[in-house]
């Protein structure tokens, strides 16, 4: 049932830019009438508000007044030095690198040279190219669809679309580097598209990143759908780091295949308003699943996590840690849903989702829902918010510690245990080193 | 030397008294035993010493060499030289023994105007060091703490106490829970920073221990104040009347 609501000013807008830049939008016909069709269907859901339960904690209608026009095309001069210097403690892993300005593939600061078994092209080329027509793969906004997802094809500008050939093993991480440069204040749209064939393996890292001096504003929807095939293994980081003013719009689609193994971390620093949307479906039996992420919200920022895990077949594995450091006003959100369809027998999902609040105005909003419709199954969840302890603040400042490296101390302990979670050594250690500067800490030495 | 006169401590949101005039003179280079019933407030008197929140000093002061502890926050009494080995070890999930050891002796350092310690420096001497309390490097690498055995939690507090070279050291109950050879080597590791510039104060509820580390006076806690106070046969006595006689003056 569609009730007409006034549109807003924002979802008014959104149209209106849809209208003045639709003719830019890279894409063949098909892909022209797949982006039609998702605005149209925009139009009819709106932007998600509080009454819409996935949203409940984060009403974009409330939250996004104004809309930054979308950059379709970008020139904005970008060194190699200075996207170093963007990615600070990320620039020291040692990876493949496909770079994207203000939502546009930048090939001169890539590095995909020997990527052996790892293919990867750019998004906004295969939607013009006529030979790959990627409409097919393109699925049209379904009825009563995510509005966010459906912008997303709507505005879409690039984004990387990497395919793991069978057997291969990919040693070296791919970075997929999406920076934001100039002073222009703009709203950005990608889309990625990950396959890993049959037991194949590798590391993918997105990387949201910002110049020095670039516009604190942004508003970015980036979404990335992931297929693992069967016995592949997929090693998945999404990292956020910004300046505080951000909307990040992020949804990350994943499909496994029998006996694979996908995980995926998510660290966010310095976003304004995020929604990291996370939709796992195993669609084979046997696979493994790690989801789990790292957030650190202070001032007025928000962030929130939220995952639909669907077991639709038996014997799937799903683990689930999410820790969350909120200071200031700050917000953090986590809804964790876990499905275990009718036939998902033997089923073994685990959840825990944690908050450190540093004030008393920080707030912690968790909402896990276990929907179990199979009898033989372990499944759980756990939700804890807490302050520092002032035992073991004393406890460190008995020995000489200050407190506010004690509280450095516990914080960097209590972040750590999920950042421990990243296989990739230098990822790990360069995501521990953003919570140090969080922190207002320079690197232990 | 530290000196604690006429020392009222009440718990902070709760009207009940504790310390009920409290005094008590340890000069330096002398180790001095506390003993008294359960509840008497011998740990309340190592937490205040230490400047735990939680409790309100509401007369009476506390002087080390002369300046009064009661105004610093607990690190900078740390820096002043004080440290308490507690009663009951606090875990410290996810920070590696290392990382706290090392953090709190460059913290220490920097405020007494010494040079920071580099990496490979502070793994020397915290094997040297650990080597003599039968405490394994291995063993630090894990957090502070987490799964540490009782006796094991109160070997790492002196390994602690041997690393930061404090010069006033409260010790509450370390003796409690070890067997006899943990027993014998912590006492050798308290006896071996024993010094003419140190004060100890060695909070216990048995004489065993100070048969090990030999007390130049001993003092009976009961009811919130020094009840009575003589030398290293007081333990013995104690041992075989028990504090009836002490508690029965208090109440
Ligand atoms: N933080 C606190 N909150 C409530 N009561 C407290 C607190 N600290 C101390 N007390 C109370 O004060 C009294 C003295 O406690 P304290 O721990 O100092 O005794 P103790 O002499 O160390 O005893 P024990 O020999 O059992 O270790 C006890 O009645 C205890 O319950
Ligand atoms: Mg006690």
């Amino acid at each position: 049932m569609n009730v007409a609501v006034m549109k807003t000013k924002a979802e008014q807008a959104i149209s209106e830019s849809f209208e003045a830049v639709a003719e830019k939008l890279p894409g063949s016909a098909a892909v022209k009438a797949r982006r039609a069709q998702a605005i149209g269907a925009f139009s009819g859901l709106g932007l998600p508000h509080r009454r819409i339960e996935e949203w409940k904690y984060t009403d974009l209608r409330v939250n996004v007044k104004e809309v930054l026009a979308p950059s379709v095309e970008d020139e904005t001069p970008v060194t190699i030095a200075e996207l170093l210097v963007a990615l600070g403690p990320m620039a020291h892993v040692d990876g493949h690198r496909f770079v994207f300005v203000n939502g546009h593939h930048r090939a001169e600061l890539d590095d995909v040279a020997d990527a052996g078994g790892l293919k990867i092209a750019a998004v906004g080329e295969l939607l013009a190219s006529a030979t790959e027509d990627l409409s097919a793969t393109l699925a049209a906004t379904p009825e009563g669809g995510d509005a966010v997802e459906a912008l997303n094809t709507a505005f879409m500008t690039d984004g990387a679309a990497v395919r793991v050939a069978e057997g291969a093993s990919v040693t070296k991480p791919l970075m997929i580097v999406f920076v934001r440069a100039g002073s222009q204040a703009s709203s950005v749209t990608v889309r990625n598209f990950v396959t890993v064939e049959a037991g194949a393996t590798a590391t993918v890292i997105e990387a949201h990143v910002v110049l020095p001096g670039a516009s604190p504003d942004v508003q970015l929807n980036a979404l990335t759908e992931v297929t693992v095939g069967k016995g592949a293994t997929l090693h998945h980081a999404k990292v956020a780091v910004d300046e505080g003013k951000a909307l990040h719009l992020s949804n990350c689609d994943v499909t496994l295949d029998a006996d694979a193994t996908y995980r995926n971390f998510q660290f966010s620093a310095g976003l304004g308003l995020a929604r990291n949307g996370l939709n796992i479906i195993f669609e084979g039996e046997g696979s493994k699943i790690d989801i789990s992420g790292a957030y650190l919200a202070r001032h007025s920022e928000h962030i929130d996590t939220t995952l639909v895990v669907d077991h639709a077949v038996p014997r799937c594995e799903s683990r689930e840690l999410f820790k969350g450091v909120i200071d200031g006003h700050g917000r953090g959100v986590f809804q964790g849903k876990i499905i275990v369809r009718p036939d998902a027998q033997k089923t073994d999902g685990k959840q825990m989702s944690q908050a450190l609040m540093l004030t008393e105005d920080a707030e912690f909003d968790s909402k896990p829902e276990l929907e179990i419709f199979a009898d033989d199954v372990v499944c759980g969840h756990g939700t804890t918010a807490a302050e520092l302890d002032p035992d073991l603040l004393f406890y460190c400042r008995s020995r000489g510690i200050p407190e506010k490296e004690a509280r450095a101390l516990m914080i960097e302990s209590f972040i750590g245990e999920a950042i421990e979670k990243v296989e990739n050594e230098p990822l790990r250690d360069a995501l521990a080193a953003y919570a140090m500067q969080w922190l207002g800490h320079s690197p232990r030495g | 030397m530290l000196e604690i006169k006429n020392l009222h401590v009440k718990l902070a949101d709760e009207d009940r008294e504790i310390l009920k005039g409290l005094s008590l003179t340890v000069p330096k280079g002398e180790v001095h035993a506390i003993m008294g019933p359960n509840g008497s407030g011998k740990s309340t008197l190592a937490y205040v010493l230490a400047g735990r929140d939680g409790y309100e000093v509401t007369d009476g002061d506390i002087l080390w060499n002369g300046e009064s502890l009661i105004d610093m926050e607990p690190d900078e009494r740390a820096a002043k030289g004080v440290f308490l080995a507690f009663q009951y070890p606090m875990e410290i999930p996810g920070v590696a023994g290392l990382t706290f050891l090392r953090t709190a002796l460059n913290s220490v350092r920097k405020k007494r105007g010494e040079a920071e310690l580099t990496t490979p420096a502070f793994l020397k001497l915290a094997k040297e060091k650990g080597e003599k309390l039968n405490i394994d490097i291995e063993m630090l690498k894990r957090p502070v703490n987490v799964g540490f055995s009782g006796g094991e939690k109160k070997r790492s507090e002196i390994l602690q106490m041997a690393l930061l070279e404090p010069t006033l050291c409260v010790l509450d109950e370390t003796d409690s829970g070890l067997d006899i050879d943990a027993l014998r080597i912590v006492s050798e590791g308290v006896n071996a920073l024993r010094d003419k510039d140190r004060a100890f104060v060695v909070i216990t509820h048995y004489q065993r221990l100070l048969n090990y580390i030999v007390p130049d006076k001993v003092h009976v806690l009961a009811d919130g104040r020094i009840q009575k106070t003589g030398g290293k046969d007081l333990a013995l006595e104690l041992e075989k009347s028990g504090y009836a006689e002490y508690t029965h003056k208090a109440a």
